[in-house]
């Protein structure tokens, strides 16, 4: 039997989403609170409380963050997830410019 | 921005190991109802740009892929592609889905609030998750009738006492705030 250990898994992974997978941003907005998007960061990703909060004060002072990287569809269901709770989202493939 | 109201409400806070309390005077309640009610209603079917088709209805497809024109449900439901296919396309298969959920939670918030005995809400973690969606979507409409975009903090604080938008601002900070301690509150245990 074959065993895949998690680098053969990255490998092939990026076999499949070639060199240049989709990501998805979290824009700045003036309405939702810092500590909510932190919350809601940590809620549908599993992030810890630190990884959030870099994330939401890297979204609060450049206007943008990258917060999760992957297929075009996993970026789709991580952008769905966002809008339901109301930031400000959007997904695109990782070589085009922000 | 709460001095007022802490006195007279804490807001949410923590009860046990998986509860979230907070009482409402009747004024608070009839408020927050009022405000659900409206979201529950503009998320309702969209009346814009809609051709009835049930059969895609059925599995959740609609048949509009126009961004919403109403600048509120805009702002409720997104484009998720700055590219405006990949947008259409995008919003045809997912608009009616994002609804129902956004639905859903002003849904629970508005049956929380209806069955209040006394005031009293208690909500359990995925309603808490509820709530904040909920209070959220509120804050997202009300901000952009009060043009948050463009307007300062310090100039909404001064609008002129006779004028209608102060009053909004007074619920949308309120609502902020109590968001907070409901946020506060949960992410006690959630490191």
């Amino acid at each position: 039997m074959v065993k895949l250990d998690e680098k053969i898994e990255e490998a092939i992974k990026e076999i499949f989403n070639g060199d240049k997978p989709w990501i998805t941003i979290v824009w700045d907005d003036p309405v939702n609170l810092m500590t909510y998007v932190t919350y809601v960061l940590m809620e549908l990703f599993g992030y810890s409380r630190e990884k959030a909060h870099e994330l939401m004060m890297k979204v609060h002072t450049e206007g943008k963050a990258i917060v999760s990287t992957g297929s075009r569809e996993e970026m789709e269901h991580d952008v769905a997830r966002l809008h339901e709770y109301g930031l400000w989202a959007t997904l695109q493939r990782g070589d085009q410019g922000l | 921005m709460t001095q007022q109201d802490s006195e007279e409400n804490h807001g949410f806070f923590r009860h046990g190991d998986n509860a979230f309390v907070v009482e409402f005077s009747e004024s608070e309640r009839e408020v927050l109802i009022n405000l659900v009610e409206q979201i529950i209603e503009l998320l309702s079917e969209r009346s814009d740009n809609h051709v009835d088709d049930p059969l895609a209805a059925m599995v959740g497809i609609t048949t509009h892929d126009s961004p919403p024109e109403d600048e509120v449900l805009l702002r409720l439901l997104p484009n998720a592609y700055a590219d405006q296919v990949d947008a259409a396309e995008f919003r045809r298969y997912t608009e009616s889905t994002l609804r129902a959920k956004k639905y859903a939670h002003s849904l629970s918030m508005r049956i929380t609030l209806k069955s209040a005995i006394d005031g009293i809400i208690e909500v359990d973690h995925d309603g808490a998750n509820d709530w904040l969606g909920a209070m959220n979507d509120i804050r997202l409409a009300l901000g952009v009738r009060l043009k948050v975009e463009q307007t300062s903090h310090e100039e909404l604080e001064l609008l002129a006492p006779d004028d209608p938008m102060r009053g909004v601002y007074a619920v949308y900070s309120w609502l902020g705030w109590l968001q907070e301690s409901l946020i506060v509150a949960l992410m006690d245990d959630a490191i």
